[in-house]
């Protein structure tokens, strides 16, 4: 930490806020609030004589407030930089401080929080995450026992830096415990409280046992636990050595704690699940393995960051396994806990991999993005067609790249934050936005080329990019075999399946249409899949209530590993067509024909999209003259 | 123990039925034991975490022997300690809603109607709290076909609260919890001098 402060490329800034984020990669602006310290920080030398002479003591957050600190403070002795603060919260404004400081005047009452824009290229959040407060567990009694603690109370007791200089003593009258308790999963793996597995308390629980019995054999500790969770690198094998220390481990949750009211001593009932039979074991001390959970501000700083959150409340990384540490948003990275709860070796290996994505950034002149931008047609948008914006885009964004900054100002993307999943594209009503490399006049024209010949024997398949075409492209190499009567059609996600290009298919007298995309947690594109999800349930609705066949319409979330899944649908649909009479079939079709048109109407007006209409359509019957007409 | 072939097991069996549809969110951390009373005042082999271990496992013949599926009145205490949120009784409830049904007979001394002189008021209908006490038209010696109060063995826990509540002596839980044994009982322990019955 020392040496961090001491790099002059390094500026650590402490007792400061994120205020405001604003901008994209590369060129964030962020708006700092540096709190008011009352102690100039060019001035202070850390000597620590204003807090020797103030006389308030409040209780020290830094040691779980088991001990005192003074309204004149540092967090903690090992604080970078060492600068003092004044608490004015507690301060009685003595001026003993300043008496003390003497010459140095280095503390300034007056002083106010300042706000500071900073150019910023990337941001790393490591925001860390906090504890459950085990006293809503009433069960536990945590804060009615005096001798049942948390393990972070633990940790403080045990420090040889800590307020009892590491002689582990009992709350209630200062005895060092003979026997301990530690109970693991308190508030985690809970429906009532956190249903997650908060991933290092087990081992957090043997260490402290360990450490416990290492500097004091005769103590006996028994560890409460549901499951031990011991799979990385030497963990399994430090579990052997706590057993073999002596710890026990009792597997079962316990139910309850009493307490004995003379002596303090606490009972914990449980059963014990390999006998299968309630116990009732007496200790002089328990520890709480509480759950670890999201900071209490994690909300405000998700909006802050504008990145979201996972269910839970940590915040969500761009893909859970090939870019944990990448934020949804370009130029913002997690590093450790803030991102889910895990331990040192894993937020260790979390924040490298961030500051060498960070680096990345700040060492490029440009920085490359997909070419599938979203572009709006400003003359389009509804804001400026009737004066209002509608914000259907902004809202189905999954990066928040839409800005809206008035009703009557059109939508505005930008460039920088848009990943090209084309969910604004399709949801606009207005048809006022459009996709680079993917606008509706290209996708019609493959359309009409896939539909040009025969099209009530066709099943056209709308693909995503990431999932289901990879299923396609499995099942092809895996020789699966399916209809030959498949035509697929790319799209980057099911968000970008437009309900026009459904009409416009069985429009041409498509046989049956594939609406295929990611499984719900596994889109690229964050909420892109959940989109496209809807849509295509108001789809299904709608082609039912035109009494059309079943089956001729179908929805599948195939994932890139499912190439069977994708031959299966496949052939599926084909049973459809086949068990259909034909001229049934094309009465079908032409029933629906005139609906289809009606919900097409202002398609044409799309920009392009007549023009391909024409020029397809000459393509087409280009191609049709050229196959009757063999050479 | 064994893995039936059937298509329907009986975790499935146990899920269809109302009360009964999370029991495989179970992963055995032994709090509902460690916090219920009847094992731990009553019947030792009482154990709710074994019972719910049976139904995922397919042990019908095992879990419809067990202490579990008759004992359990619902008192709920382990419902709000459970970590998964399962309704605990709820499962319970299912697992001997199928016994009786399949032609399982509970340990307990249930409650019986005296049919000649229930005059179905419904007094005790509505104090069940087990919801096993309903009124049917029944052909009864000497009286014909009049409307009394049945109990379902399969839903009554031997409470007794049908016997307190009725104005006429006509239900109750046979043999040790009549109100002339409670009587004689209360009079034994109270030893009155110079009263003879």
């Amino acid at each position: 930490m020392v040496d961090a402060a001491r790099q002059p490329r390094i500026d650590v800034r402490t007792y400061t806020e994120v205020e405001k984020v604003e901008g994209f990669v590369g060129n964030f602006k962020v708006t700092l609030r540096e709190k008011a310290k009352h102690v100039l920080a060019d001035r202070c030398n850390g000597c620590g004589d204003c807090a020797k002479v103030c006389p308030v003591e409040v209780p020290n957050y830094f040691e779980m407030n088991l001990a005192p600190r003074k309204a004149a403070y540092v967090p903690m002795s090992q604080s970078v930089p060492l600068i003092y603060n004044i608490d004015l919260d507690a301060c009685i404004h003595c001026y003993k401080c300043v008496e003390a400081c003497g010459p140095l005047e280095a503390i300034d009452f007056s002083q106010e929080d300042k706000l500071v824009e900073e150019d910023i290229g990337a941001i790393i959040v490591a925001t860390g995450f906090s504890h459950f407060d085990p006293s809503v567990m009433e069960e536990y009694g945590y804060s009615r026992y005096p001798n049942v603690i948390t393990s972070m109370e633990m940790e403080r007791l045990n420090n040889s830096a800590g307020p009892t200089a590491g002689n582990l003593i009992r709350p209630s009258d200062h005895k060092n415990p003979k026997r301990l308790a530690f109970i693991n999963c308190v508030g985690s793996r809970d429906k009532r409280y956190n249903p997650s597995c908060s991933n290092f308390c087990c081992m957090y629980s043997i260490k402290n046992a360990v450490l416990l019995k290492q500097m004091n054999p005769d103590v006996d500790i028994t560890i409460y636990y549901m499951d031990i969770r011991t799979p990385s690198k030497g963990y399994e094998e430090f579990y052997d050595r706590a057993r073999e220390l002596g710890i026990h481990f009792t597997q079962g949750r316990p139910s309850m704690i009493t307490e004995d009211k003379e002596t303090h001593n606490l009972f914990v009932h449980s059963e014990d699940i390999t006998l299968g039979k309630v116990i009732e074991e007496e200790y002089d001390m328990v520890m709480l393995n509480q759950a670890a959970i999201p900071q209490p501000d994690q909300d405000h700083m998700s909006s802050v960051l504008n990145v979201a959150q996972s269910p839970g409340g940590w915040f969500m990384e761009y893909h859970p396994k090939l870019r944990p540490m990448d934020s949804p948003t370009d130029g913002i990275f997690f590093a450790g806990a803030c991102q889910g709860p895990k331990d040192i070796p894993s937020s260790v290996a979390q924040g490298s991999a961030a500051a060498s994505r960070a680096s990345r950034i700040l060492n490029s002149e440009k920085w490359e993005i997909e070419p599938t931008v979203a572009v709006v047609w400003p003359e389009r948008c509804s804001a400026t067609t009737r004066g209002r914006a509608c914000g259907i885009c902004a809202k189905a964004c999954p990066y928040g790249a839409i800005n809206i900054f008035s009703p009557e100002i059109p939508a505005e993307v930008v460039t920088a934050k848009c990943h090209g999943c084309g969910a604004c594209v399709a949801e606009c009503p207005e048809d006022a936005i459009t996709q680079l490399h993917y606008t509706d006049a290209q996708i019609l024209a493959q359309m009409r080329a896939l539909l040009a010949d025969k099209p009530e024997e066709k099943i056209l398949a709308f693909r995503c990019h990431w999932c289901s075409y990879g299923g396609a492209d499995l099942a092809g190499t895996s020789h699966f075999e399916y209809t030959a009567n498949e035509r697929g059609m790319r799209v980057m996600c099911s968000a970008r399946m437009d309900t026009d290009f459904i009409y416009e298919a069985y429009r041409l007298g498509a046989g049956a249409v594939l609406y295929s995309g990611c499984h719900p947690q596994d889109c690229h594109y964050i909420t892109g899949q959940l989109i496209g999800a809807k849509r295509a349930e108001r789809l299904k609705k709608m082609f039912e209530r035109m009494e059309m066949t079943d089956g001729r319409f179908r929805v599948e979330w195939i994932s890139a590993a499912e190439g069977d899944k994708y031959a299966r649908v496949l052939n599926e649909m084909q049973t459809v067509l086949d068990n259909m009479d034909k001229d049934e079939l094309r009465a079908e079709i032409e029933r629906l024909k005139p609906d289809m048109e009606k919900r097409l109407k202002k398609f044409p007006n799309v920009p392009g999209v007549s023009e391909s209409m024409a020029y397809s359509d000459t393509l087409v019957s280009a191609i049709n003259t050229q196959k009757k007409e063999p050479a | 123990m064994s893995h039936s072939g059937s298509s329907q097991s009986f975790a499935d069996e146990v899920k269809a039925i109302p009360g009964g549809e999370f029991v495989e969110l179970c992963f055995s951390c032994g709090t509902c034991v460690s916090k219920c009373m009847i094992q731990q005042k009553l019947e030792p082999e009482y154990n709710p975490r074994r019972l719910l271990r049976m139904v995922i496992m397919d042990m019908k013949e095992d879990a419809f022997d067990s202490p579990t599926t008759w004992l359990c009145s619902a008192c709920d205490l382990c419902y709000p300690a459970c970590p998964q949120q399962i309704h605990i009784s709820g499962v319970i409830t299912a697992v001997k809603e199928i016994a009786v049904e399949q032609g399982g007979k509970t340990t307990l001394k249930t409650a019986a109607v005296d049919q000649q002189t229930c005059v179905s008021c419904g007094l005790c209908a509505e104090a069940c709290p087990y919801e096993a006490i309903s009124l049917v038209q029944t052909k009864v010696p000497y009286r014909g076909l009049v409307q009394v109060a049945q109990v379902d063995p399969g839903k009554c826990m031997a409470c007794g609260l049908c016997s307190a509540v009725c104005r006429s002596t006509s239900i109750g839980v046979p043999d040790d919890y009549t109100d002339k044994a409670l009587m004689e009982n209360l009079w034994d322990w109270l030893q009155p001098e110079g009263v003879t019955f």
